[in-house]
Protein backbone atom coordinates (compact mmCIF):
# COMPACT_ATOMS: atom_id res chain seq x y z
CA UNK A 1 0.00 0.00 0.00
CA UNK A 2 1.27 3.57 -0.55
CA UNK A 3 1.01 5.96 2.16
CA UNK A 4 -2.61 7.35 0.95
CA UNK A 5 -3.80 4.07 1.55
CA UNK A 6 -2.41 3.47 4.77
CA UNK A 7 -3.39 6.30 6.30
CA UNK A 8 -7.35 5.83 4.61
CA UNK A 9 -7.21 2.35 6.06
CA UNK A 10 -6.15 3.55 9.61
CA UNK A 11 -8.90 6.70 9.47
CA UNK A 12 -11.50 3.85 8.26
CA UNK A 13 -10.56 1.37 11.24
CA UNK A 14 -10.62 4.00 13.99
CA UNK A 15 -7.63 3.28 15.76
CA UNK A 16 -6.78 4.82 19.15
CA UNK A 17 -4.07 8.03 19.26
CA UNK A 18 -4.56 9.01 15.21
CA UNK A 19 -4.55 12.82 15.21
CA UNK A 20 -3.63 14.23 11.72
CA UNK A 21 -2.01 13.75 8.69
CA UNK A 22 1.56 15.59 8.10
CA UNK A 23 1.74 15.65 3.96
CA UNK A 24 4.72 17.43 1.98
CA UNK A 25 3.43 20.36 -0.19
CA UNK A 26 5.02 23.01 -2.26
CA UNK A 27 5.56 26.40 -1.23
CA UNK A 28 3.32 29.55 -1.80
CA UNK A 29 4.21 33.16 -2.67
CA UNK A 30 1.39 34.49 -1.69
CA UNK A 31 1.18 33.18 2.32
CA UNK A 32 4.72 33.28 2.18
CA UNK A 33 4.68 29.35 3.25
CA UNK A 34 7.81 28.08 2.78
CA UNK A 35 6.31 24.66 1.98
CA UNK A 36 7.78 21.33 3.30
CA UNK A 37 9.29 18.15 0.90
CA UNK A 38 10.17 14.79 2.00
CA UNK A 39 8.00 11.72 3.04
CA UNK A 40 4.54 11.97 4.41
CA UNK A 41 3.87 11.10 8.33
CA UNK A 42 1.06 10.32 10.32
CA UNK A 43 0.52 12.12 13.58
CA UNK A 44 -0.18 9.76 16.60
CA UNK A 45 -1.08 11.18 20.46
CA UNK A 46 2.04 9.58 22.35
CA UNK A 47 -0.46 8.48 25.01
CA UNK A 48 -1.87 6.03 22.44
CA UNK A 49 1.52 5.04 20.87
CA UNK A 50 1.12 1.36 22.51
CA UNK A 51 -2.26 0.66 21.33
CA UNK A 52 -1.46 2.39 17.83
CA UNK A 53 1.59 0.01 17.09
CA UNK A 54 -0.31 -2.92 18.59
CA UNK A 55 -2.54 -2.21 15.81
CA UNK A 56 0.01 -2.01 13.08
CA UNK A 57 2.01 -5.05 13.97
CA UNK A 58 -1.27 -7.06 14.23
CA UNK A 59 -3.32 -5.74 11.43
CA UNK A 60 -3.60 -8.55 8.46
CA UNK A 61 -3.22 -5.49 5.74
CA UNK A 62 -0.87 -3.14 6.88
CA UNK A 63 1.72 -5.85 8.71
CA UNK A 64 4.68 -3.70 9.97
CA UNK A 65 6.26 -6.52 11.31
CA UNK A 66 9.63 -4.48 12.12
CA UNK A 67 9.82 -1.10 14.27
CA UNK A 68 12.98 0.26 12.25
CA UNK A 69 13.64 3.05 14.02
CA UNK A 70 12.50 5.21 16.78
CA UNK A 71 14.00 8.21 17.90
CA UNK A 72 13.45 12.18 19.08
CA UNK A 73 13.88 15.52 17.19
CA UNK A 74 14.32 19.05 18.73
CA UNK A 75 13.03 21.25 16.02
CA UNK A 76 14.81 24.54 17.73
CA UNK A 77 14.86 26.40 21.18
CA UNK A 78 11.65 28.45 21.40
CA UNK A 79 9.30 24.77 19.97
CA UNK A 80 6.77 23.95 23.18
CA UNK A 81 7.35 20.30 21.85
CA UNK A 82 9.84 17.53 21.13
CA UNK A 83 9.01 15.45 18.49
CA UNK A 84 8.97 11.45 18.64
CA UNK A 85 9.73 9.79 15.37
CA UNK A 86 9.06 6.13 14.74
CA UNK A 87 9.55 4.15 10.88
CA UNK A 88 7.85 1.18 10.75
CA UNK A 89 8.26 -1.46 7.69
CA UNK A 90 6.09 -4.08 6.45
CA UNK A 91 8.41 -7.13 4.93
CA UNK A 92 5.46 -9.01 3.65
CA UNK A 93 3.29 -5.85 2.20
CA UNK A 94 6.80 -3.68 1.21
CA UNK A 95 5.99 -0.59 2.33
CA UNK A 96 6.62 1.86 5.04
CA UNK A 97 5.19 4.29 7.74
CA UNK A 98 6.61 6.92 9.09
CA UNK A 99 4.78 8.22 12.56
CA UNK A 100 5.59 11.59 14.19
CA UNK A 101 4.13 12.05 17.89
CA UNK A 102 4.55 15.61 19.46
CA UNK A 103 5.96 15.33 23.02
CA UNK A 104 5.33 18.89 25.15
CA UNK A 105 8.75 19.84 26.48
CA UNK A 106 7.16 20.88 30.15
CA UNK A 107 5.99 17.07 30.30
CA UNK A 108 8.57 14.49 28.59
CA UNK A 109 7.42 11.25 29.24
CA UNK A 110 5.08 8.76 27.11
CA UNK A 111 4.55 5.01 27.04
CA UNK A 112 7.35 2.68 26.27
CA UNK A 113 6.94 0.77 22.95
CA UNK A 114 9.20 -2.20 24.49
CA UNK A 115 5.99 -4.76 24.90
CA UNK A 116 5.11 -4.02 21.28
CA UNK A 117 8.36 -4.28 19.56
CA UNK A 118 11.72 -5.09 21.67
CA UNK A 119 13.27 -3.23 18.82
CA UNK A 120 11.91 -0.37 20.90
CA UNK A 121 14.41 -1.32 23.61
CA UNK A 122 17.76 0.45 22.77
CA UNK A 123 16.20 3.02 20.74
CA UNK A 124 14.20 4.21 23.39
CA UNK A 125 17.34 4.10 26.08
CA UNK A 126 19.23 6.31 23.39
CA UNK A 127 16.42 8.80 23.25
CA UNK A 128 16.26 8.84 27.26
CA UNK A 129 19.65 10.06 27.57
CA UNK A 130 20.26 12.26 24.45
CA UNK A 131 16.44 13.98 25.06
CA UNK A 132 15.31 13.56 28.35
CA UNK A 133 11.92 12.21 27.29
CA UNK A 134 10.42 9.04 30.19
CA UNK A 135 9.47 5.66 28.85
CA UNK A 136 7.42 4.67 31.42
CA UNK A 137 7.78 0.98 31.80
CA UNK A 138 11.20 0.83 30.30
CA UNK A 139 12.43 -2.47 31.32
CA UNK A 140 16.24 -1.18 31.09
CA UNK A 141 16.82 2.77 31.37
CA UNK A 142 20.56 2.76 32.08
CA UNK A 143 22.40 5.08 29.64
CA UNK A 144 23.32 3.73 26.13
CA UNK A 145 26.27 5.73 24.79
CA UNK A 146 26.81 8.16 27.53
CA UNK A 147 29.05 7.60 30.54
CA UNK A 148 25.99 7.16 33.89
CA UNK A 149 26.96 10.71 35.02
CA UNK A 150 27.04 12.68 32.32
CA UNK A 151 24.87 16.18 32.86
CA UNK A 152 22.24 17.27 30.66
CA UNK A 153 20.78 16.17 27.50
CA UNK A 154 23.20 16.72 24.51
CA UNK A 155 20.61 16.71 21.88
CA UNK A 156 18.34 19.43 23.01
CA UNK A 157 18.46 22.29 21.29
CA UNK A 158 19.34 24.50 24.74
CA UNK A 159 22.12 21.92 25.79
CA UNK A 160 24.98 23.73 27.31
CA UNK A 161 28.33 22.00 26.14
CA UNK A 162 30.21 21.23 29.50
CA UNK A 163 33.35 22.67 30.52
CA UNK A 164 35.06 19.77 32.00
CA UNK A 165 34.47 16.39 32.76
CA UNK A 166 36.11 14.89 35.46
CA UNK A 167 38.90 17.63 35.26
CA UNK A 168 39.52 16.88 32.17
CA UNK A 169 38.68 20.29 29.90
CA UNK A 170 36.86 20.36 27.36
CA UNK A 171 37.40 23.56 25.72
CA UNK B 1 58.27 -12.28 51.66
CA UNK B 2 56.35 -14.86 53.71
CA UNK B 3 57.21 -16.97 56.12
CA UNK B 4 56.37 -21.00 55.24
CA UNK B 5 53.84 -21.15 58.21
CA UNK B 6 51.58 -18.08 56.85
CA UNK B 7 51.88 -19.57 53.03
CA UNK B 8 50.51 -22.89 54.45
CA UNK B 9 47.60 -20.96 56.47
CA UNK B 10 46.65 -19.19 53.87
CA UNK B 11 46.71 -22.36 51.58
CA UNK B 12 44.19 -24.10 53.83
CA UNK B 13 41.77 -20.92 53.85
CA UNK B 14 41.59 -21.29 50.22
CA UNK B 15 40.96 -24.99 49.85
CA UNK B 16 38.42 -25.64 47.96
CA UNK B 17 35.46 -27.35 50.60
CA UNK B 18 35.14 -30.79 48.32
CA UNK B 19 32.26 -32.71 50.64
CA UNK B 20 32.45 -36.65 50.04
CA UNK B 21 30.18 -37.72 47.45
CA UNK B 22 26.17 -37.75 49.17
CA UNK B 23 25.33 -41.04 47.04
CA UNK B 24 27.25 -43.75 45.14
CA UNK B 25 25.51 -45.86 42.66
CA UNK B 26 27.23 -48.97 41.39
CA UNK B 27 25.83 -49.34 37.43
CA UNK B 28 25.18 -52.39 35.79
CA UNK B 29 27.76 -52.20 34.18
CA UNK B 30 29.90 -52.10 37.18
CA UNK B 31 31.08 -48.66 37.06
CA UNK B 32 30.55 -46.31 39.82
CA UNK B 33 28.12 -43.19 39.26
CA UNK B 34 28.73 -40.55 41.90
CA UNK B 35 26.57 -38.16 42.95
CA UNK B 36 27.80 -34.85 44.30
CA UNK B 37 26.56 -31.64 46.17
CA UNK B 38 28.91 -29.30 44.61
CA UNK B 39 28.22 -25.35 45.38
CA UNK B 40 28.98 -22.98 42.52
CA UNK B 41 28.53 -19.83 41.56
CA UNK B 42 27.84 -17.75 38.60
CA UNK B 43 30.87 -16.22 37.44
CA UNK B 44 30.67 -12.39 35.82
CA UNK B 45 33.43 -12.05 32.97
CA UNK B 46 34.14 -8.74 30.87
CA UNK B 47 34.72 -9.91 26.92
CA UNK B 48 36.01 -6.60 25.96
CA UNK B 49 36.61 -3.27 25.91
CA UNK B 50 39.80 -4.47 24.10
CA UNK B 51 38.61 -8.32 23.22
CA UNK B 52 39.88 -8.79 19.53
CA UNK B 53 36.94 -10.88 18.43
CA UNK B 54 34.51 -7.99 19.01
CA UNK B 55 36.09 -5.95 16.13
CA UNK B 56 36.13 -2.29 18.16
CA UNK B 57 35.74 -1.21 20.96
CA UNK B 58 32.89 -3.18 23.17
CA UNK B 59 32.55 -4.67 26.17
CA UNK B 60 29.63 -7.61 26.63
CA UNK B 61 29.43 -8.47 30.54
CA UNK B 62 29.35 -12.55 30.18
CA UNK B 63 27.89 -14.12 33.37
CA UNK B 64 28.72 -17.76 33.33
CA UNK B 65 27.91 -20.92 35.28
CA UNK B 66 30.92 -23.10 33.85
CA UNK B 67 30.90 -23.06 30.18
CA UNK B 68 27.67 -22.01 30.15
CA UNK B 69 26.42 -18.51 29.49
CA UNK B 70 23.70 -17.50 31.54
CA UNK B 71 23.61 -13.77 30.50
CA UNK B 72 25.04 -11.43 28.28
CA UNK B 73 24.99 -7.50 28.49
CA UNK B 74 26.27 -5.14 25.95
CA UNK B 75 27.89 -2.11 26.74
CA UNK B 76 28.40 0.59 24.30
CA UNK B 77 29.66 4.18 24.15
CA UNK B 78 33.55 3.56 24.20
CA UNK B 79 33.62 4.78 20.25
CA UNK B 80 30.84 7.53 20.68
CA UNK B 81 31.82 10.90 18.67
CA UNK B 82 28.87 12.66 18.48
CA UNK B 83 27.53 11.85 14.84
CA UNK B 84 24.43 13.15 15.05
CA UNK B 85 25.21 16.50 16.72
CA UNK B 86 27.98 17.02 14.66
CA UNK B 87 25.29 16.47 11.93
CA UNK B 88 23.20 19.21 13.45
CA UNK B 89 26.37 21.79 13.43
CA UNK B 90 28.36 21.60 10.03
CA UNK B 91 26.87 22.22 6.71
CA UNK B 92 25.12 19.47 4.17
CA UNK B 93 27.86 19.09 2.93
CA UNK B 94 30.67 19.26 4.92
CA UNK B 95 28.90 15.92 6.95
CA UNK B 96 29.47 14.06 3.88
CA UNK B 97 33.39 12.70 5.48
CA UNK B 98 31.09 12.31 8.85
CA UNK B 99 29.17 9.23 7.20
CA UNK B 100 32.66 7.80 6.25
CA UNK B 101 33.16 7.12 10.12
CA UNK B 102 30.00 5.37 11.13
CA UNK B 103 30.68 1.89 9.35
CA UNK B 104 34.71 1.97 8.24
CA UNK B 105 34.21 -1.10 6.11
CA UNK B 106 31.52 0.22 3.97
CA UNK B 107 32.22 3.86 3.43
CA UNK B 108 30.49 4.38 -0.04
CA UNK B 109 27.56 3.01 1.00
CA UNK B 110 27.01 4.98 3.60
CA UNK B 111 27.95 8.26 1.56
CA UNK B 112 25.16 6.53 -0.54
CA UNK B 113 22.59 6.69 2.21
CA UNK B 114 23.61 10.09 3.49
CA UNK B 115 23.22 11.54 -0.70
CA UNK B 116 19.75 9.96 -1.05
CA UNK B 117 18.25 11.28 2.10
CA UNK B 118 19.41 14.95 1.30
CA UNK B 119 18.18 14.27 -2.23
CA UNK B 120 14.77 12.70 -0.95
CA UNK B 121 14.64 16.74 0.21
CA UNK B 122 15.61 18.21 -2.88
CA UNK B 123 13.00 16.83 -5.37
CA UNK B 124 14.02 19.57 -8.45
CA UNK B 125 17.52 17.67 -8.42
CA UNK B 126 18.71 15.48 -11.44
CA UNK B 127 20.99 12.83 -11.27
CA UNK B 128 22.57 12.00 -14.22
CA UNK B 129 21.86 8.60 -15.17
CA UNK B 130 25.94 8.01 -15.47
CA UNK B 131 26.34 9.54 -12.20
CA UNK B 132 23.71 6.63 -10.64
CA UNK B 133 25.56 3.83 -12.38
CA UNK B 134 29.35 4.86 -11.21
CA UNK B 135 27.37 4.91 -7.60
CA UNK B 136 26.08 1.56 -7.75
CA UNK B 137 29.24 -0.20 -8.88
CA UNK B 138 30.94 1.64 -5.81
CA UNK B 139 28.42 0.94 -3.50
CA UNK B 140 28.41 -3.17 -4.69
CA UNK B 141 32.16 -3.35 -5.17
CA UNK B 142 32.04 -2.21 -1.53
CA UNK B 143 29.72 -4.58 -0.09
CA UNK B 144 31.88 -6.96 -1.55
CA UNK B 145 34.81 -5.41 0.05
CA UNK B 146 32.88 -5.40 3.52
CA UNK B 147 31.43 -8.99 3.17
CA UNK B 148 35.53 -10.26 2.44
CA UNK B 149 36.57 -8.28 6.29
CA UNK B 150 33.41 -10.17 7.75
CA UNK B 151 34.28 -13.70 6.20
CA UNK B 152 37.79 -13.12 6.83
CA UNK B 153 37.60 -12.43 10.56
CA UNK B 154 34.81 -14.94 11.22
CA UNK B 155 37.43 -17.66 10.17
CA UNK B 156 39.77 -15.40 12.47
CA UNK B 157 37.92 -15.85 15.46
CA UNK B 158 37.02 -19.03 15.66
CA UNK B 159 40.55 -20.20 14.71
CA UNK B 160 41.09 -20.53 11.06
CA UNK B 161 43.36 -18.40 10.04
CA UNK B 162 44.24 -18.99 6.38
CA UNK B 163 41.22 -17.30 5.01
CA UNK B 164 41.56 -13.71 6.08
CA UNK B 165 44.58 -13.29 4.01
CA UNK B 166 42.82 -14.39 1.06
CA UNK B 167 40.29 -12.18 1.63
CA UNK B 168 42.59 -9.24 2.55
CA UNK B 169 44.57 -9.94 -0.78
CA UNK B 170 40.94 -9.27 -2.97
CA UNK B 171 40.27 -6.49 -0.81
CA UNK B 172 43.28 -4.76 -1.21
CA UNK B 173 42.48 -5.01 -5.54
CA UNK B 174 38.77 -3.37 -4.41
CA UNK B 175 40.78 -0.44 -2.25
CA UNK B 176 43.28 -0.21 -5.06
CA UNK B 177 40.17 0.61 -7.76
CA UNK B 178 38.53 3.37 -5.11
CA UNK B 179 41.99 4.35 -4.79
CA UNK B 180 41.57 5.34 -8.29
CA UNK B 181 38.70 6.65 -8.71
CA UNK B 182 38.67 9.22 -5.36
CA UNK B 183 42.31 9.05 -3.88
CA UNK B 184 41.34 6.88 -0.70
CA UNK B 185 40.96 3.91 0.53
CA UNK B 186 38.91 3.53 3.30
CA UNK B 187 37.07 6.91 3.55
CA UNK B 188 35.95 7.75 0.67
CA UNK B 189 33.51 10.87 0.39
CA UNK B 190 33.32 9.78 -3.54
CA UNK B 191 29.08 9.77 -3.56
CA UNK B 192 28.23 13.51 -3.41
CA UNK B 193 25.06 14.87 -2.71
CA UNK B 194 23.65 14.57 -6.42
CA UNK B 195 25.75 12.02 -8.01
CA UNK B 196 29.34 11.47 -7.73
CA UNK B 197 32.95 13.82 -7.01
CA UNK B 198 34.87 12.68 -9.81
CA UNK B 199 34.18 10.70 -13.45
CA UNK B 200 36.58 7.31 -13.63
CA UNK B 201 39.62 7.55 -15.11
CA UNK B 202 40.79 6.06 -18.18
CA UNK B 203 40.71 1.80 -17.98
CA UNK B 204 39.31 2.00 -14.58
CA UNK B 205 35.67 0.58 -16.00
CA UNK B 206 37.88 -2.25 -17.83
CA UNK B 207 39.63 -2.98 -14.47
CA UNK B 208 36.27 -3.42 -12.53
CA UNK B 209 35.66 -6.23 -15.49
CA UNK B 210 38.91 -7.75 -14.84
CA UNK B 211 38.33 -7.79 -10.95
CA UNK B 212 34.67 -9.62 -11.43
CA UNK B 213 36.35 -12.38 -13.50
CA UNK B 214 39.49 -13.02 -11.33
CA UNK B 215 37.35 -12.85 -7.90
CA UNK B 216 34.58 -15.11 -9.46
CA UNK B 217 36.87 -17.71 -9.98
CA UNK B 218 38.59 -17.29 -6.19
CA UNK B 219 34.85 -17.01 -4.82
CA UNK B 220 34.40 -21.08 -4.93
CA UNK B 221 37.58 -21.67 -3.60
CA UNK B 222 37.01 -19.83 -0.52
CA UNK B 223 33.15 -20.95 -0.14
CA UNK B 224 35.13 -24.37 -0.13
CA UNK B 225 38.00 -23.32 1.89
CA UNK B 226 35.86 -21.90 4.96
CA UNK B 227 32.24 -22.24 4.49
CA UNK B 228 32.04 -25.93 3.50
CA UNK B 229 35.03 -26.67 6.37
CA UNK B 230 33.74 -29.82 8.45
CA UNK B 231 35.32 -27.67 11.26
CA UNK B 232 33.68 -24.16 10.48
CA UNK B 233 30.35 -26.11 10.27
CA UNK B 234 30.73 -27.99 13.37
CA UNK B 235 31.70 -24.51 15.27
CA UNK B 236 28.54 -22.72 13.67
CA UNK B 237 26.04 -25.00 12.41
CA UNK B 238 23.03 -24.95 15.28
CA UNK B 239 24.64 -22.30 16.88
CA UNK B 240 22.83 -18.69 17.90
CA UNK B 241 19.65 -19.67 15.97
CA UNK B 242 17.60 -17.05 15.33
CA UNK B 243 13.97 -17.18 14.45
CA UNK B 244 12.26 -15.16 12.25
CA UNK B 245 9.93 -14.01 14.61
CA UNK B 246 12.58 -13.19 16.80
CA UNK B 247 14.13 -11.74 13.61
CA UNK B 248 11.25 -9.30 13.00
CA UNK B 249 10.94 -8.56 17.03
CA UNK B 250 14.34 -7.09 16.99
CA UNK B 251 14.26 -5.10 13.90
CA UNK B 252 16.68 -6.85 12.33
CA UNK B 253 18.25 -6.06 8.95
CA UNK B 254 20.32 -7.29 6.07
CA UNK B 255 22.19 -10.55 6.10
CA UNK B 256 20.61 -11.40 9.56
CA UNK B 257 17.16 -11.07 8.64
CA UNK B 258 18.08 -13.36 5.24
CA UNK B 259 19.92 -15.67 7.13
CA UNK B 260 16.58 -16.83 9.25
CA UNK B 261 15.44 -17.25 5.75
CA UNK B 262 13.27 -14.27 5.33
CA UNK B 263 12.88 -13.22 1.77
CA UNK B 264 13.46 -9.45 1.95
CA UNK B 265 16.40 -7.25 0.22
CA UNK B 266 15.49 -3.37 -0.11
CA UNK B 267 17.32 -3.71 -3.53
CA UNK B 268 14.78 -5.86 -4.68
CA UNK B 269 11.79 -5.16 -2.70
CA UNK B 270 11.86 -1.06 -2.34
CA UNK B 271 14.34 -0.33 -5.00
CA UNK B 272 16.30 2.68 -5.26
CA UNK B 273 18.82 4.23 -8.16
CA UNK B 274 18.49 1.20 -10.85
CA UNK B 275 18.28 -2.21 -8.68
CA UNK B 276 14.76 -2.52 -9.66
CA UNK B 277 15.97 -2.85 -12.86
CA UNK B 278 18.70 -4.95 -12.46
CA UNK B 279 16.76 -7.37 -10.63
CA UNK B 280 14.31 -7.31 -14.14
CA UNK B 281 17.17 -8.01 -15.78
CA UNK B 282 18.14 -10.69 -13.91
CA UNK B 283 21.32 -9.60 -12.84
CA UNK B 284 21.06 -10.39 -8.97
CA UNK B 285 19.07 -12.57 -6.63
CA UNK B 286 18.53 -12.87 -2.62
CA UNK B 287 20.55 -15.50 -1.31
CA UNK B 288 18.73 -16.66 2.16
CA UNK B 289 19.45 -18.80 4.65
CA UNK B 290 18.40 -22.42 4.29
CA UNK B 291 19.11 -24.59 7.90
CA UNK B 292 21.32 -27.09 5.17
CA UNK B 293 24.14 -27.45 8.10
CA UNK B 294 21.66 -27.26 10.85
CA UNK B 295 18.82 -25.42 11.85
CA UNK B 296 17.39 -22.03 9.67
CA UNK B 297 18.77 -18.92 11.12
CA UNK B 298 22.15 -20.19 12.80
CA UNK B 299 25.73 -18.73 12.51
CA UNK B 300 26.28 -20.75 9.73
CA UNK B 301 23.19 -19.51 7.38
CA UNK B 302 24.22 -15.90 8.00
CA UNK B 303 27.37 -16.63 7.20
CA UNK B 304 26.66 -18.04 4.14
CA UNK B 305 24.20 -15.38 2.87
CA UNK B 306 27.09 -13.13 3.32
CA UNK B 307 29.03 -15.10 1.04
CA UNK B 308 27.00 -16.02 -1.67
CA UNK B 309 25.91 -12.31 -1.85
CA UNK B 310 29.15 -11.30 -3.17
CA UNK B 311 28.49 -13.23 -6.24
CA UNK B 312 25.23 -11.37 -6.96
CA UNK B 313 27.41 -8.09 -6.65
CA UNK B 314 28.86 -9.27 -9.49
CA UNK B 315 26.18 -9.56 -11.16
CA UNK B 316 25.35 -6.08 -10.76
CA UNK B 317 28.23 -4.57 -11.14
CA UNK B 318 28.54 -6.28 -14.62
CA UNK B 319 24.76 -4.80 -16.09
CA UNK B 320 26.29 -1.50 -14.36
CA UNK B 321 29.15 -1.84 -17.18
CA UNK B 322 27.12 -2.53 -19.85
CA UNK B 323 24.32 0.21 -19.27
CA UNK B 324 26.98 2.94 -18.23
CA UNK B 325 27.25 5.46 -21.39
CA UNK B 326 29.50 8.72 -21.66
CA UNK B 327 27.62 11.84 -20.02
CA UNK B 328 27.23 14.33 -16.97
CA UNK B 329 28.03 12.78 -13.33
CA UNK B 330 26.80 15.19 -10.76
CA UNK B 331 23.57 17.35 -11.01
CA UNK B 332 23.80 21.06 -10.67
CA UNK B 333 24.19 21.19 -7.52
CA UNK B 334 25.56 24.65 -5.62
CA UNK B 335 28.78 24.96 -3.43
CA UNK B 336 26.66 25.79 -0.79
CA UNK B 337 23.67 23.71 -0.63
CA UNK B 338 20.47 24.74 1.06
CA UNK B 339 18.04 22.40 1.18
CA UNK B 340 14.13 23.48 1.01
CA UNK B 341 12.03 22.80 4.33
CA UNK B 342 10.87 19.06 4.93
CA UNK B 343 11.58 15.89 6.75
CA UNK B 344 12.70 12.80 5.05
CA UNK B 345 13.40 9.03 6.02
CA UNK B 346 15.58 7.15 3.65
CA UNK B 347 17.12 3.69 4.33
CA UNK B 348 19.27 1.68 2.21
CA UNK B 349 20.46 -2.00 2.29
CA UNK B 350 23.97 -1.46 3.86
CA UNK B 351 26.53 -4.82 3.71
CA UNK B 352 25.21 -5.10 7.58
CA UNK B 353 21.62 -3.94 7.28
CA UNK B 354 19.32 -0.98 6.75
CA UNK B 355 21.30 2.14 7.41
CA UNK B 356 18.99 5.26 7.41
CA UNK B 357 18.57 8.88 7.74
CA UNK B 358 15.84 10.58 9.25
CA UNK B 359 16.87 14.06 8.18
CA UNK B 360 15.09 17.34 9.22
CA UNK B 361 15.22 20.60 7.65
CA UNK B 362 14.10 24.03 8.24
CA UNK B 363 15.31 25.63 4.65
CA UNK B 364 18.85 26.63 5.73
CA UNK B 365 22.54 25.75 5.51
CA UNK B 366 22.80 23.62 8.56
CA UNK B 367 20.13 20.36 9.25
CA UNK B 368 18.04 20.72 12.06
CA UNK B 369 18.15 16.94 12.67
CA UNK B 370 20.49 14.13 11.36
CA UNK B 371 19.23 10.91 12.73
CA UNK B 372 20.99 8.18 11.36
CA UNK B 373 20.00 4.30 11.95
CA UNK B 374 22.73 2.30 12.48
CA UNK B 375 21.98 -1.63 11.13
CA UNK B 376 24.86 -2.87 13.49
CA UNK B 377 23.51 -0.95 16.66
CA UNK B 378 20.09 -2.62 16.17
CA UNK B 379 21.72 -6.01 15.12
CA UNK B 380 23.58 -5.97 18.16
CA UNK B 381 20.39 -5.79 20.62
CA UNK B 382 19.82 -9.28 20.08
CA UNK B 383 22.82 -10.77 21.43
CA UNK B 384 21.18 -10.04 24.96
CA UNK B 385 18.57 -13.28 23.83
CA UNK B 386 21.01 -14.99 22.14
CA UNK B 387 23.53 -16.10 24.28
CA UNK B 388 22.14 -17.20 27.72
CA UNK B 389 22.32 -21.03 26.99
CA UNK B 390 24.98 -21.43 24.58
CA UNK B 391 28.64 -22.51 25.76
CA UNK B 392 31.51 -19.59 26.06
CA UNK B 393 33.27 -20.91 23.02
CA UNK B 394 30.10 -20.00 21.21
CA UNK B 395 29.35 -16.63 22.26
CA UNK B 396 32.81 -15.53 19.97
CA UNK B 397 30.96 -17.45 17.57
CA UNK B 398 27.73 -15.95 17.90
CA UNK B 399 28.90 -12.27 17.85
CA UNK B 400 31.03 -12.81 14.95
CA UNK B 401 28.33 -14.05 13.12
CA UNK B 402 26.57 -10.57 13.85
CA UNK B 403 29.24 -9.08 11.98
CA UNK B 404 29.10 -5.29 13.58
CA UNK B 405 31.52 -2.61 13.07
CA UNK B 406 31.54 -0.57 16.53
CA UNK B 407 32.12 2.47 15.06
CA UNK B 408 28.71 2.35 13.53
CA UNK B 409 26.80 1.15 16.90
CA UNK B 410 27.92 4.05 18.95
CA UNK B 411 28.23 6.57 15.59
Amino acid sequence: MDFNAIAEHLSVANVPGLLSVDLPRPPDKKTKDKGRSGLPHVCVDPACMVEFLTFCRDDEALGFEVLIDLSASDPSVDDENLWILIQLLSVRHRHRLGIKSLLPKSALSMPSSTRVYRAAQWHERECMEMFGVTFEGHPDPRNMLLPDDWPGYPMRKDYEFPKEYHGISCE
Amino acid sequence: MTSPTETSATEDEHKPSIRPADEVRILASGEREFFMDVATSDLEINMGPQHPATHGVMRVLLRTDGELVTGAQPHLGYLHRCAEKIGESVEWLQYLPYTDRYDYLSAMNNNLSYSLAVEALMPELEIPRRGTMIRMICAELNRIASHLVAFGTYGLDIGAFTPFFYAFREREWIQALFEKICGARLTYSYIRIGGVFNDTPPGWLREVADFCDVFEGKWQEYYDLLIENHIFVQRTANVGVITAEMAYDFGLTGPMLRGSGVDFDLRRDMPYLEYGQAHDAGAFGVPLGTGEKGTLGDCWDRTQVRMKEMIECLGIVRWCLEQIEPGPIIGNVPRVIKVPPGEAYVGIENPRGELGHYLHSDGGKIATRCRVRAPSFVNLAVLEDLMPGSLLADAVAIIGATDIVVGETDR
